[in-house]
Parts: structure tokens; sequence; C-alpha cells
């Protein structure tokens, strides 16, 4: 996965977004978005609301039209319907006619997608089995509840036995149980090749099954990379020194910012992950004796929250 | 058979909606009800032994009910058309359907087809089993009953662009009510063109033509209606140079027919342009 700057996608790439922009009336909803999928990756949409994940998620199934840029699915225009044949689509906000029953509405989607439901009918059974509907596929949608209707959306989304997948939050109904069993589809699928753009706004989860993250913030891409990538985006380094001085600091700060600082210990903030070595050899240079230099592993969510409020500020 | 599943889905949408099992049950009530009163009627006048008022009973009752008939299919076409876009669209409906590799155009068509097919096979139906009872209580004869139905279907037809169309834009409600005052503003423009025919005013004709140009669903009934009725009672009408507000003395016009299918395409296709252009 590729973003920002000018992303040169594969022949194969699965999405490939360039300067995508979105405005609704004066508001503008993605000011210039670059995006690059490969197959087998399991890429997770980050930003806060607003930011626009959903935007991109509806135009690369061209539900929306863009009011800039080019978007590719396997090379093909996503205006163009054959583009969207090797997609699964998961809305964030959907409802199923709610008099078919779970498998007549597979059976329907099998066919928009080319298939044949009568031949395909193993494979129907095999996909409720696999979303945990085993047994309640010839009851009507009505009577399923938010989980159910959520896992048959995922069977759905999967029909086609599609190449790329798109989820827009595909657990937000599901118990920890039934989402701990979601991300084990997902990492089957990417297994077999299968690429995965994930809209979540659970990072915890986002953390547990993607292999690369996008965060966007205003329509733009804030960072985008490897999960470890992106998690050291904004990485923060405990400094212990046996006393602090204005020149300790003063050294410190020139690799970023100072987050805190006591008589012993300093907290500095830095986008720079290769800063530890040069920083150490400057502190024991300048005579300070460092008894300490942890940098601070952090969790994605604290990496999202310093990427979108750096963006604020 | 993989072909047309949304026209598929949608008949079966249409038919599985309560509003239309209580709309086949209140028609089959209207079957009964109809077999009863013509029979009454007919019996009554049948006494009088006037073969001429006799016929032209019939006739009259006869378009009366499949004037009913029209109405209440237009009715259906118009509940079923007005909710099929912008009210699918917002419920979130429509969006795993649209990210198939189909086009908008053909799922609209798709869903026009099964409108058409299913508000047509209930006219069609409806317009045998009244002239079934009519030809069996008094041998009823209408002119021709299936070029009527014809008629009828693209009354239908237009009816159902119209509403395909606003529901592009408008709630199920509000689509429905621009639908349904255009039907009726047509209703009320045939009666004011025939009432203008009868005086010979020529503004009050011209008011007719116009609207049945902007809506031209009361035109294609009047047409249509002179296929129902007995060739008899056309002679006498049009000698009488006649007619009456729920049925036309003359066939519709080649350029009348014309219109109305480019009517109908023109509408479905500027439908079709505006939900490919449309966000959803």
């Amino acid at each position: 996965m590729r973003s920002g700057g000018s992303p040169m996608a594969s022949a194969d790439a699965a999405i490939t977004a360039r300067g995508l922009h979105k405005r609704y009336g004066r508001h503008v909803a993605l000011a210039s978005l670059d995006l690059v999928v490969e197959p087998g990756q399991v890429v997770g949409l980050l930003g806060p609301n607003g930011a626009g994940k959903t935007t991109t998620v509806k135009i690369l199934t061209g539900l929306v039209r863009p009011t800039g840029g080019t978007a590719e699915l396997f090379g093909v225009p996503v205006a163009d319907p054959p583009a969207r044949s090797r997609l699964g689509y998961l809305p964030e906000h959907f409802r199923f006619p709610e008099w078919l029953t779970g498998l007549e509405l597979l059976r329907f989607h099998a066919r928009l997608a080319g298939r044949d439901p009568r031949r395909d009918a193993d494979w129907l059974h095999e996909l409720l089995a696999l979303v945990g509907l085993d047994g309640r596929g010839d009851e009507r949608i009505r009577g399923y509840s938010k989980g159910m209707t959520q896992r048959l959306g995922l069977a759905q989304a999967l029909v086609g036995a599609p190449d790329l997948v798109l989820l827009d939050e595909p657990t937000s109904a599901m118990d920890p149980l039934g989402r701990r069993e979601i991300r084990e589809l997902i990492r089957t699928l990417a297994r077999d090749g299968v690429a995965v753009l994930l809209n979540s706004h659970l990072l915890s989860e986002v953390e547990l099954v993607c292999d690369h993250v996008v965060v966007i913030d205003r329509g733009t891409v804030l960072r985008s990379g490897t999960l470890d990538e992106v998690r050291s985006a904004s990485l923060e380094v405990r400094i212990e020194l046996e006393r602090v001085d204005q020149r300790a600091r003063d050294l410190v700060a020139g690799y970023g910012r100072i987050i805190a600082t006591d008589d012993h210990e300093i907290l500095l903030g830095t986008d720079d992950p290769d800063v530890v070595p040069r920083l150490a050899a400057d502190l024991v240079q300048s005579g300070a004796r460092v008894r300490a230099l942890v940098p601070l592993r952090r969790s994605l969510e604290d990496a999202f929250v310093g990427l979108v409020r750096k963006e604020e500020s | 058979m993989t072909a047309l599943p949304i026209t598929r889905l949608s008949m079966r949408e249409a038919v599985s909606r309560r509003l239309v099992v209580v709309g086949l049950a209140i028609s089959a009530a209207f079957l009964v009800l109809f077999a009863l009163g013509f029979g009454a009627l007919y019996s009554r006048v049948a006494t009088e032994d006037d073969l001429t008022e006799l016929a032209f009973a019939a006739s009259m009752i006869t378009v009366l009910g499949l004037y009913i008939v029209r109405f209440l299919a237009a009715l259906l076409a118009i509940f079923l058309s007005s909710s099929a876009v912008a009210t699918e669209i917002d419920s979130g409906v429509l969006h795993a359907v649209l990210a198939r590799p189909l086009s908008r155009t053909s799922w609209l068509g798709q869903r026009w087809l099964a409108f058409v097919l299913v508000t047509v096979g209930y006219v069609s139906l409806m317009t045998v089993a009244v002239i079934a009872i009519a030809n069996g209580i008094a041998e009823y004869a209408p002119l021709d009953p299936w070029r009527a139905i014809v008629v009828i279907a693209l009354e239908l037809a237009v009816l159902l662009s119209l509403g395909l169309l606003t529901s592009t834009t408008w709630s199920a409600v509000t689509s429905g009510v621009v639908t349904f005052s255009l039907f009726g503003v047509a209703w009320l423009a045939g009666i004011i063109e025939l009432i203008g025919d009868q005086l010979r005013n020529e503004t009050m004709q011209l008011i007719g033509i116009g609207t049945s140009l902007v809506m031209p669903s009361d035109a294609l009934w009047r047409g249509a209606s002179f296929y129902l009725q007995s060739p008899s009672v056309l002679v006498a009408t049009r000698a009488a140079g006649g007619g009456n507000p729920f049925a036309g003395s003359a066939p519709p016009t080649t350029s009348l027919i014309a219109w109305s299918v480019a009517y109908a395409t023109c509408l479905l296709a500027i439908a079709a342009w505006r939900l490919r252009r449309r966000d959803i």
C-alpha cells in the first residue's frame, strides 16, 4: 500500500485513486486524496468523524461521483460497471428488503454479481456458515437481529468471490465474539490474496487486523504506511538524565517538542523514528549523564490522536 | 434464469406489499359488486324491451366498471413508482445493489418493466373479468378489448415513467402527490375538452389538447374506452355527436399514441440521466 505524494500503482492494483476531490455545495469532503491498495493487503482507513472516509469508500464503489481526480479498481475506472465485477461492498448504513430470507438475498446478489445461484447453492450455504448464520438462511430478514443483519451484509459482500472487499464499519453492531470471527475472516481473505479496505472507528480492531493504515482528516491523507510506520509516526521518547539543565533541554528541543520535563526526565515528542541513536550520541557528547533513553511504544490510538491533534493545531 | 434480477425482485416486492394484497381483495369484491349491480340494473332495463336502451345500458355500465379498474391500476402505478427511487436510496436499500456491476440505467429500466408487468397484468385480468361478467349476463361484446388493454398499458407506462422521474428527486409522498395531481388535472382537462367539443368552444378545446400534451393519461383512457364499447352504441353516440366524461367516442389518434410513447420514453430517459448523476 502506498499513499500520499503521487502513488505508483502496479498494473494489478486493487485500488488506485489519484487526487480524489469531492465537494458538496460549499463543503469540501475530500481535498485531494491518493490511495493505492495492492492485492492481499488489509488496509485500515482511519479518521475522525467527517474526515471523508465514507465519501472515499462511496467514490470507490461508484455510488458517489468525485468532483475531481480519478479512481480505478483493477485498472478500470469506477464509473464503468465492469470495474465493480471484482468488488464486494458492505455499506455503513444499509437495509435489505425485509420480506426476503437471508438465502434469497444472497441469491439475488449472486445474480447481480454474475453468478448462477442454482449452481452456487453449496457456496451460498458455505458463506452463511462462514459468517455464523448457519441454519438461519431460510428465515426472513425481518426477524434478524442487528448483528445477524450485519453478518448477512458481510456474506452479501463476499457472494461474488470478490478480489477486493470494502467494509464500512463492518462490526459496529456485533458483540466481541462476532468481532473476533470477522477479524479471522478478514485474515483468511487476505491470505487468499483478496485486498481489504476496512473503514472502522474501532482503532483496536484496525490494529489487530490491518497490516497497513491510512489516516485521513479533512479530506487529505495525514499519514499512511505499515501499522508500525504509522504508530511510530509521532513517537515519544523518555530521556532520563542525572540532572536536567537548560543546556540539555535546549539540545533535546532541537529534536522535536518537549512534552514534559522535570529535574531528571524529559519527554520528547518527535516525528522521526530514527532520532534515538543520534540523540543519545549528542547528549553524551554534550557531557550530560544519560541514565536511560526509552522510545515509548504507542498504540495506534495514541498515534491517531497525535496526528489529528497536530493537524488541528 | 439469471436475466433481469431487478425486475424479478421488484415484481415480488410489489406483490409482497400489503397494500397490493388489500387492493386485490378490494378488486375481487368489486367484481362481485359489479356482477350483482350489472345483473340488477340490466334485468330492470330488460323489462322495458327497448333493445337500443339495453345495449346502451350494458355498454355504459361496463365502461364505468372498467373506468374504475383503470383508475385503481393508475393508483397502483403511482404508488409503486413514486416510492421506487429516492425512498430506496434514503433507506439504504440501494447501496449494496448499485455497487454491483449493474448500470443505474439498467436498474431503473428493469424496475420500470416490473411495474409495467404488474400493473398491466392487473388491468388485463380485471378487464377480462369485467367483460366476461358483462358478456355472461347480457352477451355484451365490446369492439376490441385487447386494443383497449394495449392503450391502457401505454397510459400506465406514462404514469410509471412520470412517477419514477419525480421519485429520483422527491420523497414518496411528494412524488406521489405531484404525479397524482397531474393525473387529476388531465382528467379535468378531458372534461373541459369534451364540453368544448359539444359547445364548439375553441379555447376549451385548446385547454384540453394542451393538457393532453403535458399529461396524456386521460386522452389515452378516452381512446381506450372507444374499444370497450359495443359497436351499435358507438354508432348511436357518434350520430348524436356526444360522449361523456368517462368514455370517448373516437379511437386514439396515431399522433396521440406516438406522442405518448415518446413522452414515456423521454421521461424515463431523463429519470435515468438524473439517477446516473445523483450521489447515493
